[in-house]
């Protein structure tokens, strides 16, 4: 056991230095802030905005409507969507750059299991998806510490947990379509199609209704993801991002063990 | 240490490797020898358990590379094709990183980097992103990736490509003294590169082991294709009269060459087995007049001793018709590759095409007496 974390560990370390030592990944993380940036300012002014517009015209007629809850909500829901783009690439070179480099013979003639590797490799890139999502927390703090009743704490947290949630799920696969292929451009492809379906999944549901519907939409990641976003800790939104996830590892193990089995 | 029986991989309908059977003895160097092709990366593979085998059995230090993989991976250092590294990371955290996945203490890594890094002539290198490296020193920095964990088993895939002369000879000293204390197996394409460094020989040749054999035993089947090649001044005509008129000679061949001065022709002669005609040539040439500008002694290629061994294992198989014509077929098809690659290359292995095509009729005749005869005595 210890010497399986031991593995881990190792593939972690070296998975979050080549992070931290690749300029693709900076350069993601500078658009990922740039981009998050602009939303949320654009987020921010524009329910200000609207609430003064509402309290002008209808001044204390109406009941006030919560500005830093609303905004919260909005960003993540944009962030959500957003990190739609961003993750197929940071998973697409999970396993196909290893592939290109010749390195996974290297992992895969060393006494480690591939699930140990798959894990290592999959809690280094949300690792450092984390480590990119901490200034935008910043960018929340600095506005939502302006506001008048202040915002229970546990509400943002929340939402970024389902944030990291959704982004480990797709991360996950990522990683499995990653292992199939050795080219990172057809990996980040791939993602961003399968990604892309199962957040609207939710929609081909509905018109279907009944069963297939009610799989369909638990299927969807988007509907987990709002959950978590609007405050609400559902457990059965927590066993669906955790099955998606060991669901991933599981998959990349098999395939990277499948040619492993052809013998006749 | 190494054993593998009836071994064979089969990708889609073609054999890879066929029936390669051979065991390495603790402590030995084996050399597989092979041209491009010829299955050596794909038995390497199978060796290192990163490909399954379509049948037989491989196991190292009793373990089957297959059954007890992870058992196998703990005993074994293996050099792929490409060396295996991550250019953004130093040497030392590589090596770090590769010791950490093979199991090694961690109160032992830092002595077992350190040396994996004299022995490799590495050590100030130790801090430069692999990246900035050259091919020369990635390539040492993927055999120090192989050992650097001291496994009882070594496979080396071409371990000196990329490597200047001097590089070599010191890969070549550093792969001697790991004899003894490891047991090793690596492949190449480079026939004095198995002489100098292994103590015994597998040559494989289109998914099948041709011959295993000391090194020591397969230079004296080199001397087989030895010749001369020399330049002449004077006629051509009296010059080629003269050569093929000698005893001790099986081929006298002109050859093509750019940039030669007026009035003068290169001829290559390629002798009889055991025959050294050497003073015949230069005796030759002299008493006729003829200007000796250049004499130099050639050595059989590997394709030549291929051929050369593809042709003795015939006479050896020649009981069996069915399991001659079929070595037969198998080398002409080799000969045809040969065309086609002759094509491409210098003038030279053209001519040793031709030398073959007319070995290839000789045998073939001789073949087919000895089937009728065969047949007369059934």
């Amino acid at each position: 056991m210890r010497i399986i974390l031991a593995n881990i560990m190792a593939i972690y370390r070296k998975e979050l230095l080549s992070y931290f030592a690749s300029p693709l990944a900076y350069s993601i993380a500078a658009v990922f802030w740039f981009v998050a940036g602009c939303f949320f300012m654009t987020i921010l002014l524009g329910e200000i905005n609207q609430a003064a517009i509402v309290d002008q015209q209808y001044g204390a007629t109406v009941p006030p409507f919560d500005v830093p809850y609303r905004v919260l909500q909005g960003f993540l829901n944009v962030m959500g969507s957003f990190s739609l783009f961003i993750l197929p690439m940071l998973s697409m070179g999970l396993y196909a750059e290893e592939r290109k480099r010749g390195t996974l013979e290297l992992l895969a003639t060393s006494p480690i299991t591939n699930w140990a590797v798959a894990v290592g490799k999959l809690l280094g890139v949300v690792t450092f998806f984390t480590a990119i999502l901490t200034p935008v927390l910043g960018y929340e703090a600095i506005a939502l510490s302006a506001a008048d009743s202040p915002v229970p704490f546990v509400v943002p947290l929340l939402g970024h947990l389902g944030l990291i949630l959704v982004a480990a799920s797709v991360l996950s696969l990522g990683m499995f379509i990653s292992s199939l292929t050795d080219s990172t451009v057809v990996a980040a492809i791939f993602t961003f199609v399968a990604v892309l379906l199962l957040w609207t999944i939710d929609l081909f549901g509905q018109m279907f209704g009944g069963v297939v519907g009610a799989v369909f939409g638990y299927l969807s990641l988007l509907k987990h993801y709002s959950n978590l976003v609007q405050g609400v800790l559902d457990t059965s939104s927590l066993v669906f991002f955790a099955s998606f996830i060991v669901l991933g590892i599981f998959l990349t193990a098999q395939s990277i063990d499948a040619f492993r089995f052809q013998r006749s | 240490m190494i054993e593998v029986e009836h071994l064979s991989k089969i990708y889609g309908s073609t054999p890879a490797i066929e029936d390669v059977t051979f065991t390495v003895e603790p402590g030995e160097i084996v050399g597989f020898l092979g041209p491009n092709g010829a299955g050596k990366t794909t038995t390497m593979r199978i060796l290192a358990g990163y490909l399954p085998a379509t049948s037989g059995t491989a196991r190292i230090a009793g373990y089957d590379v297959h059954e007890d993989s992870i058992a196998v991976r703990q005993r074994i250092g293996y050099l792929p094709e490409v060396p295996p590294l991550y250019p953004e990371m130093t040497v030392e955290g590589f090596l770090h990183f590769v010791t950490q996945i093979k199991g090694v203490p961690a109160g032992d890594r830092a002595l077992a980097i350190n040396s994996a890094l004299k022995r490799c002539n590495l050590e100030e290198k130790r801090k430069v992103l692999i990246r900035k490296l050259s091919k020369g020193f990635r390539q040492r920095v993927g055999i120090a990736q192989a050992l650097v964990h001291d496994p009882p088993a070594i496979i080396l895939d071409e371990p000196t490509v990329g490597l200047d002369p001097r590089q070599i000879i010191e890969m070549r000293k550093l792969i001697k003294s790991l004899a003894g204390s490891h047991t090793i197996i690596l492949s190449t394409h480079i026939l004095p590169e198995v002489s100098m460094t292994c103590s015994r020989v597998a040559i494989i040749n289109r998914g099948q082991i041709v011959v295993t054999n000391t090194p020591e035993n397969l230079e004296a089947s080199l001397i087989e294709g030895s010749g001369y090649e020399v330049e002449v001044e004077g006629d051509a005509d009296t010059a080629l009269e003269r050569l093929r008129a000698l005893s001790g000679i099986r081929l006298v061949e002109s050859m093509a060459m750019e940039h030669l001065p007026e009035n003068r022709s290169v001829y290559r002669i390629v002798s009889e087995t055991g025959a050294e005609p050497g003073r015949e040539i230069a005796t030759a040439l002299v008493s006729a007049g003829l200007g000796l500008c250049e004499m130099r002694r050639t050595r059989a290629s590997l394709e030549d001793v291929f051929l050369q061994l593809t042709t003795s294992e015939k006479a050896i198989a020649d009981e069996e018709v069915l399991k001659k014509s079929k070595v037969k077929n198998q080398k002409s098809k080799w000969a045809e590759e040969e065309r086609d690659r002759g094509a491409e290359e210098n003038s030279h292995s053209v001519l040793s095409t031709k030398d073959e095509a007319i070995t290839e009729s000789q045998s073939s005749s001789s073949e087919e007496s000895e089937k009728q005869k065969g047949i007369g005595d059934s």
